[in-house]
């Protein structure tokens, strides 16, 4: 009698590696034949956008990449579209790494912005500075933050950077605008030691599982946009008119929300159908 | 890096990724876990690398500079060392209090800002509005922190009304929880969605991604049917 | 000299120290002690660093365990331990944008590290399927607020329900966005709280005394 419920119980204790299978068709199919499905735009994003309009030429930003090479994948559109945003504007960055995998990101990042570097003429040492691993630690980013050219003398090459337009940063507050892109490494030391101490704006991209610490954030003023994860990316690529990774991963993105929600629903319904029927104890362990 | 380097670079990344994510099929064999300690391995010599040049470009660099207080640095890292020295461990207690000190002050003298004074600030301070929605909202926000906070300050048996608004809390507590884990399912999500584009980004990519993905799939299967998974794999 | 590293009051005394040294100047702005303050900060930075030689000691002692005892798996601890020294040799001898190193880097690290945390979506979805179920009134709450945030999330569903950005967007700005707050708040507190009990020398177990010791 307790193993009758054929369909009901075929919902509630299906092999989980089915889950994988289907997750892996729903993402990879419309990676290879995208779709093109339509896609909104939130207030969020168009916002973000509207303070990075904000910047003037000659503007130096701190641009801090927080991030494993993992997020960078989740990233990736915000980061592309933000720093297009960046060589348009004529605006210099100074680029940190908050993990050590971040010496990985330069050239993925700048090849996929060659056509914008090549166009602008946008080049290392003139326009762009990429000074490195600087934030083991919340030390480190006080340190930074308090006294820049007593804790940083060369590039990531190991060449001085003496002379160039870094020679403006005495402190944090010499930024224009700190332009994060976290995971949540040293996202949490910057605001505590640039943002409230020297008050520079501070526009952050970050990853979904990092967005509701950062909704705080943004609702007490401490930050003053926020990006959320390959979504709010995909949205700033449509509002700059420049269509990238962001967009094409939008159809996998609808598929793999859906499919979640399926899996869920079919789940509830076997559980409602068998499990509780039955009498059978709650299985939650699939073989 | 030359073009042909580069391509082995790429195929060989793909080829990795796919005996990595044989960790899905749920049986051990040998391509997970010569990719969990090809990643260990490399993953340590990078942060060994990095680490170790930032110590260099700030302490020693520094010093040639002129900041000699810095030699204090690299003293005291030293010390630190001691740490796994089973006689002499107690030298490193003077560089952790330094460090622990040093860190105490660091985050305690802004913390008390930006996680309390500013988000009780924005909590309360912004309830007074006239737009109609932007009420409603900062309503919500102070009925939920406060009530959320009195669940979950509160571990004593509680009765009254900081019973009921307790319980408020609990039910307001889960609606986040639902939205928040609506969030990270869309973080984790975008990390596998980004990553797969870019193996299949450019085009060319495509087939090496299709074809690893179903020889990992096939060996997974095979090592489990033969049983060899378990005797070639570290565990 | 052995006296004052055993010393647990001289050790507390170091940490006070070098906590008013850091605290004070934030409050009360003075040219020197700004001056020392921020040199700490470095000093403390660079000192931290060095622990990254702990955890390749603690690496080479397990997996040299595991090659000694001829233990399951120790052929690859053989190849751990070679990669990493052939990962850092690489990247002192030919520089971090040449050689072995740069290549390793692109084939090895960071694919993995992409794999490592997009296998976490595969757990999320299959959790979701076993574990997600309206069991109570909590549960129902909780799902049905997960069900409306995941629909907007989904780019398409927007497009022919507009409605739903309204209903997704007041639960994670108000919900959502109160349950990180008051962890921010929670967890401040208790922050501070264990600030104080080391500082009161309450709290010695970091640095390697137990309750009896002095």
């Amino acid at each position: 009698m307790a193993d009758e419920g054929g369909i009901y119980k075929r919902m509630a204790t299906y092999d989980k590696r089915w889950v994988y299978v289907a997750l892996f068709i729903v993402v990879l199919g419309p990676l290879i034949n995208p779709i093109g499905m339509p896609i909104g735009i939130s207030a969020q994003t168009r916002h973000y956008k509207a303070e990075l309009d904000t910047l003037q030429e000659g503007d130096i930003v701190f641009s801090t990449w927080n991030m494993e090479f993992s997020g960078y994948m989740e990233l990736k559109p915000g980061v592309l579209a933000t720093h297009k945003m960046f060589i348009e504007k004529g605006v210099k960055l100074c680029i940190a790494f908050g993990h050590f995998e971040g010496v990985a990101l330069p050239p993925e990042i700048f090849k996929q912005l060659k056509k914008w570097t090549d166009d602008y003429d946008y080049t290392e040492g003139e326009d762009y500075i990429i000074i490195g691993y600087v934030f083991p630690n919340e030390a480190a980013v006080a340190a930074l933050a308090g006294d820049f050219h007593a804790n940083v003398r060369v590039d990531w090459r190991g060449e001085s950077i003496e002379g160039t337009f870094l020679d403006e940063i005495q402190n944090g507050g010499d930024f224009a605008m700190i332009s994060d892109y976290t995971t949540g490494l040293a996202t949490t030391n910057i605001i505590r030691h640039i943002v409230l101490e020297y008050d520079t704006p501070m526009v952050v991209n970050s990853i979904g599982v990092s967005v509701p610490g950062h909704l705080a954030n943004l609702d007490a003023g401490l930050i003053t946009a926020l990006l959320a994860s390959t979504r709010g990316g995909a949205e700033l690529e449509f509002l700059i008119g420049s269509p990238g990774p962001g967009l094409k991963s939008m159809d996998a993105f609808t598929f793999g929300h859906y499919s979640l929600i399926i899996f869920i629903i079919i789940g509830n319904i076997g559980h409602y159908g068998w499990t509780r029927r039955s009498g059978a104890r709650d299985r939650t362990g699939i073989r | 890096m030359n073009e042909f380097l580069e391509f082995a670079a790429v195929v060989m990344g793909i080829f990795i990724s796919f005996c990595m994510y044989t960790t899905l099929y749920g049986k051990p064999n040998p391509l997970r876990s010569w990719a969990e300690f090809s990643y260990l391995g490399a993953g340590t010599g990078v942060s060994v690398v990095i680490g170790l040049t930032y110590i260099w470009n700030t302490a020693i660099l520094g010093m040639q500079a002129g900041d000699w207080i810095l030699i204090f640095s690299i003293l005291f890292g030293l010390m630190m060392l001691f740490r796994v020295h089973p006689t002499y461990g107690y030298i490193s207690r003077l560089p952790l209090a330094f460090t622990v000190g040093t860190g105490l002050a660091l985050s305690l003298r802004t913390q008390i800002f930006t996680a309390f004074i500013r988000q009780i600030n924005a909590t309360i301070v912004k309830l007074w509005t006239n737009v109609p929605l932007e009420f409603v909202y900062r309503v919500t926000i102070a009925v939920s922190v406060i009530t959320i906070l009195t669940f979950f300050l509160y571990t004593m048996e509680l009765s009254g009304p900081l019973f009921w608004t307790s319980r408020v809390g609990e039910y307001l507590m889960y609606i986040g929880f639902g939205a928040i884990f609506a969030q990270t399912f869309m973080g984790r999500l975008g990390l596998f969605v980004g990553y797969m584009e870019s193996l299949t980004t450019p085009t060319w990519k495509t087939p090496y991604t299709l074809a690893s993905a179903l020889i990992c799939l096939i060996a997974a299967i095979l090592f489990d049917r033969t049983g060899l998974g378990e005797k070639l794999s570290a565990g | 000299m052995s006296s004052f590293f055993k010393s647990r009051s001289a050790q507390i005394t170091v940490l006070i120290v070098s906590f008013l040294l850091v605290f004070i100047p934030y409050f009360i702005p003075w040219g020197p002690l700004d001056w020392l303050s921020g040199k700490l900060m470095t000093i403390a930075a660079v000192t931290n660093a060095f622990t990254i030689v702990i955890a390749v000691y603690s690496q080479f002692r397990r997996s040299g365990r595991f090659i000694n005892e001829r233990r399951k798996g120790w052929v690859y601890h053989i190849y751990l331990l070679a990669l990493m020294a052939i990962m850092t040799l690489s990247g002192f001898i030919f520089g971090q944008h040449a050689g072995a190193y740069e290549w390793l880097l692109l084939a090895v690290v960071t694919p993995l590290s992409s794999v490592i945390y997009g296998i976490l979506a595969f757990y999320m979805s299959s959790a979701g399927a076993r574990a997600f179920r309206a069991r109570s009134p909590h549960a129902a709450l909780l799902l049905l607020a997960g069900f409306v945030v995941l629909m907007y999330q989904a780019p398409l569903t927007g497009a022919f329900f507009p409605g739903i950005e309204g209903a997704a967007v007041y639960l994670t700005d108000t919900f959502g966005m109160s349950v990180s707050r008051m962890f921010s708040i929670s967890v401040s507190i208790g922050a501070i709280v264990l600030g104080v009990r080391m500082l009161t020398g309450k709290e010695v177990a970091f640095l390697g005394f137990g309750e009896g010791d002095e």
